[in-house]
């Protein structure tokens, strides 16, 4: 069989991770081992490519790879696949790889997979159906070389501590093989507050009565360092964005401490933070279903109870 | 010389006719079947009220009206079609027998009235009064048809006129009209010209009208009569089963509906037979809340879409473009609540719920692609708990606090009743006040009941509105053998979803039960003396009909009659019984966050608010969860309550313990008469 190849996304940072992923896998799959990295920062990657298992890594720095979206990589892919023959072409399963992964097919007319958990085998990979309840092991048929898409972090990178040939890749794109041109790249910050990584997260419900009371959450957030979610009801009335909402529809977090702040406790919302470590409900109904699942109860009035904690912790954490 | 002008006349408008319907009969001839002929007789007995009979029409009055003159009108002025191509050949010829029989010489100037009369409505409803059920529609279209139906029914009217002014009938005084216009001609040689040239107008609209038609939305006076046999017999809750089989042949697994080529025959016939009404439109809770969903658009776009396709030059390799988002966008499919309302309106019986569902199923099962926040529900079904929620299964039993109820041990004697709980009625905590109201109650009417407590799991009713054909067919099969082992017949549910599941659906998969609502069950035992409301009345109440139990499944009056029975006063929403309005959550919308201007739950409980009831009376635990989460929304006063507790309030009273049964007592726990009629046919 012919060699087992990787694409490997690079930046002048350093290759992608999957890239080291997948190149451990491609050294159990077969004896002869290589990768492409395109772009600038190819030759620098190369090393760590080299130490991850590829023997040969095809390395371009043209700066083309970086300006247009895909077209120009496929280009380049096809005419080494021309020349070399692999039988295998692994892909990360991240948006720029499939992108190349997919153009390459329609030149090569060959087999892609996509959305691989595993590759067995140069002709057999495995992947998941139905929404991951069943596993399926699929024989890739069809000409080579075939094209796998590999879910990320499906195989965790190993190095092999190797060294890697450089083969410098004569790049000749034409005009007409570059397509779409990046004209700008900008980085979206991120909406709404990190509940998925906050040791306490403080939420809101209907019991606030308005949107001018999450200041109050914001305030004691900020003073313990934590994050401000929400129940369904105070999404719904418009009060705060739907990144905040926790529960069955919304975000499942799994804090240290769980602060609900006059939230009845619907199975709605309980769905998506039982799993926290301590719950603490204020609330001034006692008999609110969230009681139930509490580790402390406070029955008052939030109004009050929340900015004197706030004061408190502010205290303590002075003294 | 005029006969075989005819007959090349005829020829050609056949020929025009046969080509311009090509593209739609071969998509049709080459559709997958829809095996849907069995129960002659009911489909027959559906042709003659609902085509015929024009039922589904006459739910509008005077639309309803409008059409049936112009339909009637067009049966009855059928031979004088004939009539005229014969009058063509000879103008001395008529039809035999009946041609000038004054009888029918009166039908036809009656009909032909009436078919003036009804497109004048026509116009009326479209230029004047404009519903909005209109909105994307062909509007310009629609005024073509309408003229040129006048045009064939006034060039009818003269030619006859001028057939009296000629002499030529025996009875114009059975003719009012015609012989009323035949003063327009003054006879003799003009007139005969005058005439000649009327029947010839008038044979060349019509097959002018006739080549029109297979391009047309027009083209439902060919496709709505068998559009209606072909429709679904029995309830419209129960869709058809997609069986997968993982151990089939590649090729001959098929996930729902992706491409135009997916769809069956039935589904095809219905694209061809939608006359863009928008009576689902004007229905449809998800349009009515601003959303883009319309049933309307929905069937006109996958018409379009497919007519398209079908009509693009044919290379050596087709590839079909999915559905979606081609066709039909994502949100739009995942919009839908599977209500009815729409097939409920449509006077040509189209499907649209099924198809909606057959798209998701193949999004959701061939391509995992469906709103993000419904995973959750998935994932909880499949889990270990098996329960949309990911509840512990233990947990299932925990609403029975100090109550008196069997939980059903493997190999113990089967109860008359099975009391199937369903995951809303045993964690919501707001459903579980329903379970407990439900358990006082048939403990006080000393019904032998029981429950599955931890062996209960969900009836995959939301997976399979979500399209997730397969889950649902691993839980309805579990299901289905634990009712087989415990020797069930007969199962009570609350949740009108499970409800409609198990009996319409269950059977699909092995299990024949007897399924009632509590609330019929509940009925059932006022009447029979066993339940006695004579606590304090209900009050004043409007009752919101749950979809899967009223408008899919006909059940109407029982949650009335309860609620008359604990003395309420009932006051009537504006839309009711099978008018009624969701309330958002059917269709798995209940795990799905809803976009568009407003919320639906919100609209219905300004609707309920409004009739100035002091309770909304529920019957189903997914309406309980959105009506009252609207309620407290808006801070209203109005109390949500489903039947059930409402009347053991009336009954037993509030807090008042229920007789418990001692364990090994004597105590007759007589059978209950098996008289529940079932009636469902919707």
């Amino acid at each position: 069989m012919g060699a087992v190849w990787v694409y490997a996304e690079v930046t002048p940072e350093g290759p992608h991770p999957a890239a080291l992923e997948l190149l451990t896998k491609a050294r159990r799959i077969g004896e002869d081992v290589a990768a492409v990295a395109l772009g600038p920062g190819a030759g620098a990657a190369a090393d760590e490519l080299g130490r991850y298992g590829a023997a040969t890594v095809y390395a371009s720095e043209d700066p083309v790879f970086a300006d247009h979206p895909g077209r120009p990589a496929a280009h380049v892919l096809a005419s080494l696949t021309a020349d070399h023959a692999p039988s295998l072409i692994l892909f990360a399963g991240t948006y720029g790889s499939r992108d190349v992964a997919g153009r390459l097919q329609a030149r090569t007319g060959s087999t892609l997979m996509a959305n691989a958990t595993d590759v067995l085998a140069p002709d057999r990979a495995r992947t998941e159906i139905f929404g991951g309840t069943k596993i399926v092991d699929v024989t890739l048929a069809g000409p080579e070389p075939r094209l796998v898409l590999v879910r990320p972090k499906a195989t965790a990178a190993e190095p092999s501590g190797g060294t890697a040939t450089v083969v410098a890749v004569a790049v000749d794109v034409p005009a007409d093989a570059r397509g779409a041109r990046i004209v700008e790249r900008h980085e979206e910050a991120a909406s709404g507050p990190n509940l998925d990584e906050a040791r306490v997260v403080i939420s809101g419900g209907r019991g606030l009565g308005g949107p001018d009371a999450f200041a109050m959450l914001d305030e004691l957030a900020t003073t313990v360092g934590g994050a401000v979610g929400a129940s369904r009801a105070a999404v719904d009335a418009g009060w705060v964005p739907y990144a905040y909402q926790i529960g069955q529809t919304g975000k499942t977090v799994k804090p240290d401490v769980y602060l609900a702040v006059g939230i009845s406790g619907a199975l709605q919302h309980i769905t998506g933070m039982k799993g926290a470590k301590r719950i603490v409900a204020i609330n001034k109904d006692a008999d609110a279903p969230i009681m139930k699942i509490a580790d402390v109860g406070v029955i008052g009035d939030l109004f009050s109870f929340i900015p004197a904690l706030t004061q408190e912790v502010r205290r303590r954490a002075a003294s | 010389m005029s006969a075989a002008l005819l007959a090349v006349v005829l020829a050609a408008a056949i020929a025009v006719f046969a080509r311009r319907s090509h593209a739609r009969v071969t998509l049709l001839r080459e559709a997958r079947p829809a095996p849907r002929t069995e129960d002659i007789i009911r489909r027959a007995r559906r042709e003659l009220v609902q085509v015929l009979g024009q039922r589904k029409l006459f739910r509008k009055a005077v639309p309803g009206l409008m059409h049936a003159f112009i339909f009637w009108g067009f049966l009855v002025l059928f031979p004088t079609i004939v009539e005229a191509m014969l009058a063509i050949v000879d103008e001395d010829r008529t039809l035999p027998i009946i041609g000038q029989a004054p009888w029918f010489l009166f039908t036809v100037d009656l009909f032909a009235a009436l078919v003036v009369v009804g497109v004048t409505i026509a116009f009326v409803i479209r230029k004047v009064q404009r519903p909005d059920r209109f909105r994307g529609s062909h509007m310009q279209e629609a005024d073509r048809i309408l003229l040129t139906i006048l045009a064939i029914v006034g060039s009818l009217l003269l030619w006859n006129a001028s057939r009296i002014a000629l002499g030529l009938s025996e009875h114009p005084q059975a003719q009012p009209l015609s012989n009323a216009l035949s003063s327009l001609f003054a006879g003799g040689a003009a007139t005969e010209v005058a005439e000649r040239v009327l029947v010839w107008s008038h044979l060349l609209i019509v097959l002018a009208f006739l080549t029109y038609l297979p391009k047309s939305k027009h083209l439902h006076i060919i496709t709505a009569a068998p559009n209606v046999f072909f429709a679904k017999n029995g309830p419209s809750g129960r869709l058809e089963p997609q069986r997968i089989d993982l151990e089939a042949a590649e090729e001959d697994m098929r996930f729902g509906v992706a491409t135009a080529e997916d769809l069956s025959r039935k589904q095809l016939l219905d694209l061809f037979s939608c006359t863009e009404c928008g009576r689902c439109q004007e229905v449809c809770p998800a349009w009515n809340t601003g959303k883009p969903l319309s049933p309307k658009l929905l069937i006109m776009d996958l018409r379009d879409h497919v007519v398209a396709r079908a009509a693009a030059p044919s290379g050596e390799v087709q590839l079909q473009p999915p559905l979606v988002p081609n066709a039909v966008t994502d949100e739009v499919v995942w919009d839908c609540v599977t209500c009815g309302a729409c097939m409920q309106e449509c006077p040509v019986d189209i499907e649209h719920v099924d198809t909606i569902v057959d798209l998701r199923r193949n999004l959701v099962m061939a391509e995992s692609r469906f709103p993000t926040e419904a995973g959750a529900m998935l994932r909880g079904i499949e889990g270990p708990s098996e329960n949309p929620w990911g509840q512990p299964s233990d947990a299932r039993t925990e609403w029975i606090g100090d109550l008196d109820v069997r939980v059903l041990q493997p190999g113990d004697k089967p109860p008359e009743y099975l009391f199937w709980v369903g995951c809303a009625g045993a964690f919501d905590d707001r459903a579980k006040k329903t379970t407990q109201s439900v358990a006082r109650l048939l403990n006080a009417a000393r019904v032998d009941w029981a429950v599955l407590g931890p062996r209960e799991r969900c009836t995959g009713d939301p997976a399979r509105r979500m399209g997730h054909e397969y889950l649902f067919q691993m839980l309805a099969e579990q299901n289905a053998e634990t009712f087989d082992d415990a020797g069930i017949v007969k199962v009570v549910a609350t949740c009108a979803h499970c409800f409609n599941t198990l009996s319409n659906e269950y059977p699909d998969y092995g299990a024949h039960l007897e399924v009632v609502h509590h609330t019929e069950l509940l009925s059932h035992l006022i009447g029979e003396g066993r339940l006695s409301p004579a606590g304090a009345p209900i009050g004043s109440v409007t009752y919101h009909d749950a979809c899967y139990l009223g408008r899919h499944n006909g059940r109407f009056d029982a949650p009335r009659d309860v609620l008359a029975a604990g003395g309420a006063v009932a006051v009537e929403m504006p839309r009711n019984r099978e008018g009624s309005f969701c309330c958002g959550a059917g269709g798995a919308r209940m795990w799905m966050e809803e976009g568009g201007d407003q919320r639906i739950n919100d609209t219905r409980f300004a609707e309920a608010e409004a009739t100035g009831a002091e309770t909304l009376a529920v019957a189903c635990p997914y309406c309980f969860v959105m009506l009252d989460d609207a309620a407290k929304g808006k801070g209203s006063d109005v109390r949500v309550a489903d039947i059930a507790t409402l009347l053991a309030e009336a009954t037993l009273g509030e807090g008042v313990s229920p007789p418990r049964r001692v364990p090994g007592s004597t105590d007759p726990w007589t059978n209950l008469e098996d008289s529940f009629g079932r009636t469902a046919d919707s």
